[in-house]
């Protein structure tokens, strides 16, 4: 079986009308698309940036508001400076855009528009009759584009029922970056924290580059709606890198080519890779032993009776415990709960609670300084004509190695 | 619990109420006797209406009954127009033609000239109650527009309100405006004067509503903004400061939609952290119920719910538990109940659906005992005003000039619902900012169906209560309570907003919206019935800005800038101090704008609070 097609939708800049796209988007998941929403009112630049990340067949823009004709013209001009004219653009915005309009868009390179009045099923078949063909792979000269176009090679081996063979190489011996990794249940406010968090990084570390591992449910040869970038509104920026996993019917919390996606990430120059399973159960323990640096349960204080923890097996597993959502009436409960019962693992963990919806929330603060652990002195005297970025990559590489049980 | 578990109580205890009287006027003779005496001291007090025919009317139907416990269940559970619980309309003459002179029917004994219920205000306005007024009422079309630069709208303004007695101008925003972006950001080229007028400055303000006396008895202005609403309301204040002086303030009367709720759940036009937007709101709210008693703060908004596709009860449901919730907040500020009760409107979408026969009459009702029973709001406060537009979702591309019937179907059902006023869409909305051609034939639609038509203009009452509607109005009203009772189940509005219900809930119901139109369950004419094989493209004139236009208003905004370098930063630490404080930030707004412009506000403003991040 071959990767389903993948697609990247979003709503452009200063447009909020998401009531067609969210239709669209669960029609393109019913016929089998992994679709990577990127949400409304966003920038050209931030769908391109997306777009190559995720190495998308093609981008739909579906717009209401106007100002159509320079937007989609935007997009296609912006893919072109990159070199991923391959990545199709096609879109629609009910009866704003007439037939003329349509004709010039496609002069200026849009590859289809779709009018009112068009059923969801012409659509999808359209996507998949004319999106689903292998694109090139060789000769890229923009990097993420290449590091995205090895991503999506990995995962169509593994789509055909290849493993790895000899090279699971994940170990994390000589890597550059420090890998962390975030688990928990669904609705913990995993990915707002993650976003809370590149907020930091981007901040403390001028220099610091970032990828990401986002990982959503989805069954083999099955569609997927990628949400997580949609809400993640700091993590839009050229130090980061995204990519969002359908777990393509492996159990556990992440997809079976996430080792080896995150081997080669951690090749890359990244100062810090973070993946991101999904919503996970009680008994998950998502991350092999070695694979990652860091790990980072995520609760929030809804977990039901005191006899619940006693069955989370994350909590013995985890480096780091927050609790989120504190401002909910049962946080300073919950809190001690789970400080009492990581206290009988005699483990050294930490407990963090924070709020990351809140704007600046100090337990976020206090979650980053845990996660950067010996490093932020290294941020703080950063002297400005040394080469910062390499001497974070040093400075994380001892980190991770010092940790290695 | 939540003031909305109060609510869902207050309403069931008033059905219980009603049941009860409805029993002791069959049971308890004393009783029954007040109850049938009231109904005919009722009836005599209406006075004949005419028709152009000379044919003699009640100027209020009533039904005919005269049973002691049909007449307590009519006068308690529906109320007569005007009087609690509101079902048959806020006030009690609406769209009648005023009477010239009272002759006096046989409706009943002739002792009272005017009718019994003497202390309820027709239409907002301020009479006496003794006698029927005479002089030209205000109409309730609203026509909302904006298109281009500020002097572009002002133009279509003075070109909509030529004829009416009452300026009353509804106005639309561009993109940038409404997320609070500065024309001159990355990336809005092409979206600047798109969908609505762009405004950066109080000078654009200032140009905006060029020519029309803005602190005038006749003249009332909406904005159709909520993200950025508390700026932008702070430069209406400024841009009339600056034409008329400091007197004009408490003379300011209008509306700003400002509605952050419904923003979150449906329309994605917001800017800041929700309790950020929530606590901007109420500082303005505040404010404005303080210096500017005529004005409405907040137009707590279904429109955009039921655009998004959400089912007409869910858009009742998460419209009111919003009213509430925002009461709720301004209670718990310590603003007294007679300070913004009456300073709440409402703004629900009317489509095709059945339910929307008995839809405001129903929301009506529940906003009006919430109001009493648990916030304990005077009359004025009890009242549901609401403002209503055609839905722009039922219109469709194929073959749009049928959008003209759909809209007068709407029109029609909106009125039957007892709207104060009303915006009917044009029929070329579909593909643009409507063309004067057709907005001129959507606001004629509405003097066609009050003036021209006799089905408003004589008789109050003439379509209430037929057993249909009622039937509407039971199941309406059982399902909006409980879509309460689900709210409150996930702690109250503000909650189940985090954990994006109402938006889930919306999303469902427009992709099952969306198949029904596929499936053949919603047929829609002209597109999956009796379609036209040979239908062309339809020739529609385009309201586009053209790139030189846009160009102008970067440059304004560039030499705004350059001309207060100086003072913006100065203003804007100013305004952070009192963010950072919780002081009430309304007053540093109002300075904030005279001289620094939308975007540098919001800007500023994001880095205190945080943006907003989308649910998805």
């Amino acid at each position: 079986m071959s990767s389903p097609v993948r697609i990247l939708t979003a709503v452009p800049i200063c447009d909020g009308h998401d009531s067609a796209i969210n239709t669209i988007n669960l029609e393109f998941i019913r016929h089998g698309i992994e679709v990577v929403y990127l949400g409304f009112h966003r920038y050209a630049g931030d769908i391109v940036r997306a777009a190559i990340q995720e190495d998308v067949a093609a981008i739909g823009i579906s717009s209401y508001n106007g100002g159509h004709i320079d937007f989609f013209a935007e997009v296609v001009r912006q893919l072109r400076r990159q070199g991923a004219a391959d990545i199709a653009v096609f879109g629609g915005g009910g009866g704003t855009i007439t037939h003329y309009d349509a004709r010039q868009m496609k002069r200026q390179g849009v590859d289809q528009i779709f009018f009112a009045g068009t059923s969801l099923i012409e659509m999808a078949d359209y996507v998949k009759k004319h999106y689903g063909k292998p694109r090139k792979r060789m000769g890229i000269k923009n990097q993420d584009l290449a590091l995205a176009r090895e991503l999506t090679a990995i995962e169509d081996t593994f789509a055909r029922g290849k493993g790895p063979g000899r090279n699971r190489e994940s170990r994390n011996v000589n890597r550059a970056s420090k890998v962390i990794g975030f688990t928990g249940p669904g609705g913990a406010g995993k990915t707002t924290l993650i976003d809370e968090l590149v907020l930091r990084f981007l901040r403390y570390e001028p220099k610091a580059r970032l990828a990401i591992l986002s990982h959503d449910p989805s069954v083999i040869g099955k569609g997927a709606l990628l949400g997580d970038r949609a809400t993640m509104i700091n993590s839009q920026d050229d130090r980061v890198f995204m990519r969002s996993m359908a777990t393509r019917g492996q159990a556990g919390g992440l997809s079976p080519a996430t080792e080896s996606c995150l081997a080669r990430l951690t090749k890359a120059d990244f100062d810090y890779v973070i993946i991101e399973t999904v919503g996970t159960g009680q008994e998950a323990l998502p991350f092999r032993s070695g694979l990652i640096d860091q790990t980072v349960l995520v609760m929030n204080p809804d977990y039901g009776a005191r006899l619940q923890l006693q069955k989370i097996v994350m909590l013995d597993a985890a480096d780091i415990v927050v609790v989120n959502k504190t401002d909910l009436d049962r946080a300073k409960a919950a809190l001690s709960e789970i400080e009492h019962r990581l206290t009988q693992n005699k483990r050294k963990q930490q407990l963090v609670a924070t709020v990351a919806k809140r704007h600046r929330d100090p337990g976020v603060d206090e979650l980053y300084e845990m996660i950067k652990g010996d490093s932020v002195a290294a941020a703080h005297d950063d002297c400005p004509k040394s080469d910062g970025r390499s001497k974070q990559s040093r400075r994380s590489k001892s980190a991770a190695t010092g940790k290695k049980k | 619990m939540s003031k909305l578990g109060a609510v869902i109580e207050a309403a069931e205890k008033h059905e219980k109420f009603v049941h009860d009287q409805v029993k002791r006027a069959r049971t308890d003779q004393k009783f029954g006797r007040e109850m049938t005496e009231r109904w005919s001291k009722i009836k005599a007090g209406i006075p004949v209406a005419r028709a152009p025919t000379g044919l003699p009317l009640p100027r209020l139907a009533l039904p005919e009954i005269d049973e002691a416990g049909e007449i307590a269940r009519y006068l308690f559970g529906d109320g007569l127009p005007g009087e609690f619980p509101y079902l048959n309309g806020a006030y009690r003459e609406m769209y009648l033609e005023p009477l010239h002179e009272i002759e006096m029917g046989d409706y009943g004994n002739r002792k009272s000239p005017d009718g019994s219920n003497g202390d309820s205000k027709r239409n907002g306005a301020k009479g006496n109650g003794t006698k029927p007024r005479v002089e030209p009422q205000e109409e309730p079309t609203r026509l909302f527009s904006g298109l281009m630069l500020a002097e572009d709208t002002n133009k279509r303004f003075h070109f909509l309100s030529a004829h009416q007695r009452s300026k009353r101008l509804s106005t639309a925003f561009d993109g940038p405006t409404l997320y609070g972006i500065d024309s001159d950001a990355d990336g809005v080229m092409g979206k600047i004067g798109e969908g609505g007028v762009a405004v950066d400055t109080v000078e654009d303000m200032v140009r905006l509503y060029d020519g029309f006396d803005v602190g005038a008895p006749n003249f009332s202005a909406s904005m159709t903004i909520s993200g950025p609403a508390p700026i932008i309301m702070a430069m209406y204040i400024a841009a009339a400061k600056r034409r008329f002086g400091a007197g004009v303030v408490p003379n300011l009367r209008g509306t700003i939609q400002a509605d952050i709720f419904k923003e979150v759940q449906a329309q994605n036009e917001t800017i800041f952290p929700t309790e950020a937007s929530l606590r901007f709101l109420c500082d303005m709210i505040e404010w404005t119920t303080t210096h500017m008693p005529r004005w409405y703060p907040v137009s707590i908004s279904g429109y955009h719910i039921g655009e998004a596709g959400s089912t007409p009860v869910q858009q009742a449901a998460y419209t009111l538990s919003n009213g509430f919730a925002y009461a709720e907040m301004l209670a718990a500020r310590g603003v007294p109940v007679d300070q913004f009760g009456p300073r709440l409107s409402f703004f629900l979408d009317c489509g095709l659906d059945v339910e929307y026969i008995a839809l405001s009459r129903v929301s009506r009702k529940i906003w009006a005992i919430g109001m009493r029973d648990v916030f304990g709001a005077s009359p004025r406060g009890q009242m549901f005003k609401l403002h209503t537009q055609t839905s722009g979702r039922s219109l469709i591309a194929a073959e749009f000039k049928n959008n003209l019937t759909r809209t007068a179907a709407e029109l029609m059902l909106a009125y039957m619902n007892g709207t104060n006023s009303c915006h009917s869409n044009s029929a070329d909305e579909p593909f643009t900012t409507p063309s004067e051609e057709w907005i001129r034939l959507a606001a004629h639609g509405q003097a066609i169906l009050l003036e021209e038509s006799g089905i408003f203009k004589h008789t109050m009452n003439m379509l209430s209560g037929s057993p249909g509607m009622k039937a509407v109005e039971r199941a309406v009203e059982k399902a909006i309570l409980d879509e309460f009772r689900e709210i409150e189940s996930l702690g109250g509005v503000l909650a189940a907003v985090e954990n994006r219900y109402q938006r889930s809930q919306i999303q469902n119901a427009a992709h099952r919206y969306e198949q029904q139109i596929y499936d053949g369950t919603r047929p829609i004419v002209g597109l999956t019935r009796y379609r036209d094989p040979n239908e062309e493209p339809p020739k529609i004139e385009l309201a586009r800005t053209p790139r030189k236009r846009q160009e102008l208003q970067v440059n304004r905004l560039k030499k705004f800038r350059q001309k207060h370098a100086g003072k913006a930063e100065k203003a804007l630490d100013k305004l952070a101090t009192v963010v950072e404080r919780g002081e009430n930030t309304f007053p540093a707004l109002l300075e904030a704008v005279e001289v620094c412009s939308l975007g540098q506000i919001t800007e500023r403003l994001q880095e205190l609070v945080g943006r907003f991040r989308p649910m998805v």
